[in-house]
């Protein structure tokens, strides 16, 4: 087989089972390419290769016998460098963890492998998952596959890059303010923030315990709801763990767009952030497509995006800073400067001034669920521009908040990004659905439409 | 917040160390915090909860 690095999971899954692929010949095809990519690229703070191959003959021999774990059987997936792994640092991309060794997988790792997945390694993240791409830490930061002089995203840089990149079909990266959902837009793959609570954070560090959602990148729509199915469930260990039933998430993956109502969003890249124009031009596409092929689009209104923000940055500093004031206090020094500049600001509220965001958060849902009582699902921008020239700071500066992720993080419902289209400079422009509380099932049949009419799982950075 | 208003919230908070080697990053901090806290929005209703609601049986 050729371009086994293209292959999406589902398919090499299929193709393990029926035997036509081994595991150890998926594995070898991968680990080139991360041997030749990697040093461009950066995905990597710990590749574990020798595990990774071993399990890759267990699962090859088991697939020999007829054994297949499940529906990831000899499938790699990464791991964003904040979520434990057994036996492997979690460092978390900084100096303060070097040194700290998982004792136990976390809860997404252990269903991943019980599903059949083979861990590759540990990933680039933005430090703390807040940090920014910095140049002052233990490793340098991923790099943006599309052209690698631009921004990478935010967190879960590094799991995004190796997915566009095809160093691997499947990776697990955290959300707090959008950090799955911003390399998703700026790498053209897929990014899912599930509903809170559907995805237990058992084993992953924690930026902001009311915010923190845990979330699948992939190249296609049905790879992130096959991931989804495996990854989602309750976790009485995690206190924030829903009860709600979870799974079959591929099953309105065919059903198509008509007769469903969606709601545009438009104020956020029209009056709130003013989008770039092809980002403008991008989402009115994206809209006219899904309403050729049979759904209704109305306009809806929501809070503006700089309310959103506020409430996202007052809980979400607020949290962090009870998570890292100690460190703060008396290693300042082994922080790289901008998660130093974004774990700080907690220090200078109030306990009074996280309630009162708290309880605006609380109106927030509210406005969301009523928008929601009219229609299916929610669309919007993901990222207001193309991604930034990594050494235009201005730019970077500019860009980098300019984007309407963090309302979902505020109410909790589900968010999925992906490629809109590709601007007139070669890099991805993005579009967001959101929907009901665990109605990713909604959002995946919406997605999936928009990626059968656009052929946006078809592109692939320019890298080899 | 003016720099002396800045410099006493962050040595109450600890901060002295980092007010000693990182004082910009310490003003940066304290201007993005004062920067969300103008732009939300307070509650108009005195009776309205934080999230998570104090109540059994909410959505999530």
């Amino acid at each position: 087989m050729s371009d086994l690095h293209w292959m999406t999971a589902g398919e090499a899954a299929q193709a393990i089972a029926a035997r036509k692929l081994s595991p150890v010949e998926l594995m070898n095809a991968l680990l080139q390419r991360i041997g030749r990519l990697d040093p461009r690229l950066n995905v990597f703070i710990r590749l574990d290769a020798v595990a990774a191959m071993e399990t890759a003959r267990a699962a090859e021999a088991e697939a020999a016998s007829g054994r297949l774990r499940g529906p990831l059987h000899g499938v790699p997936v990464g791991i964003k460098d904040i979520i434990d792994v057994a036996s492997l640092p979690t460092t978390c991309h900084s100096k303060i963890l070097i040194d700290n060794v998982a004792g136990a997988d976390a809860m997404c790792v252990s269903r991943l492998r019980g599903a059949g997945a083979i861990v590759l390694g540990k990933l680039s993240t933005h430090e703390f998952a807040i940090g920014g791409p910095s140049f002052d830490l233990p490793w340098p930061p991923a790099r943006n596959p599309w052209n690698t002089e631009h921004h990478p995203g935010s967190s879960s840089s590094g799991s995004g890059a190796g997915v566009a990149a095809g160093l691997f079909p499947l990776a697990l990266g955290s959300d707090t303010g959008g950090s799955v959902r911003n390399p998703a837009s700026a790498f053209g793959i897929v990014g899912l923030k599930p509903t809170y609570g559907l995805v237990s954070r058992r084993g992953v560090f924690p930026l902001s315990f009311t915010l923190d959602h845990v979330g699948p990148l992939t190249r296609t729509v049905s790879d992130t709801a096959l991931m989804l199915d495996v990854i989602a469930g309750h976790d009485p260990s995690d206190p924030g763990s829903s009860a709600a039933p979870s799974g079959r998430y591929a099953s309105g993956l065919q059903r198509g767009v008509s007769g469903l109502r969606i709601g545009f969003i438009r104020h956020f890249h029209e009056t709130d952030l003013p989008a770039h124009p092809e980002v403008n031009a991008a989402l009115d596409n994206v809209s006219r497509t899904l309403r050729g092929l049979g759904a209704e689009i109305r306009e809806v209104r929501l809070p503006s995006l700089g309310e959103f923000g506020a409430v996202n940055r007052i809980i979400l500093q607020s949290e962090a800073w009870a998570i890292h004031g100690p460190w703060l206090r008396e290693r300042p020094g082994d922080y790289g400067r901008l998660a130093r500049r974004r774990l700080m600001p907690g220090a200078f509220m109030a306990a009074g001034d996280y309630v009162q965001a708290s309880r605006r958060r609380l109106e927030m849902i509210a406005a969301v669920e009523a928008a929601l009582d009219d229609v299916d699902a929610l669309m919007c921008a993901s990222s207001m521009d193309p991604p930034s020239r990594l050494d235009d700071a201005a730019e970077t500066e500019r860009t980098y908040p300019r984007q309407a992720r963090t309302p979902f993080n505020v109410t909790g419902h589900p968010a999925l990004a992906m490629m809109a289209g590709i601007s007139s400079g070669g890099l991805p422009l993005s579009v967001q659905f959101a929907g009901r509380y665990f109605g990713e099932t909604t959002l995946f049949q919406i997605a999936r439409e928009w990626e059968r009419a656009a052929g946006t799982d078809e592109k692939h950075p320019p890298v080899s | 917040m003016d720099k002396p208003t800045i410099e006493q919230l962050a040595r109450r908070a600890g901060l002295d160390k980092a007010l000693a080697e990182f004082p910009e990053d310490v003003m940066a901090a304290a201007e993005q915090a004062s920067g969300s806290l103008e732009r939300m929005k307070a509650p108009t209703d005195p009776r309205a909860e934080p999230w998570p609601p104090m109540r059994p049986g909410g959505k999530l």
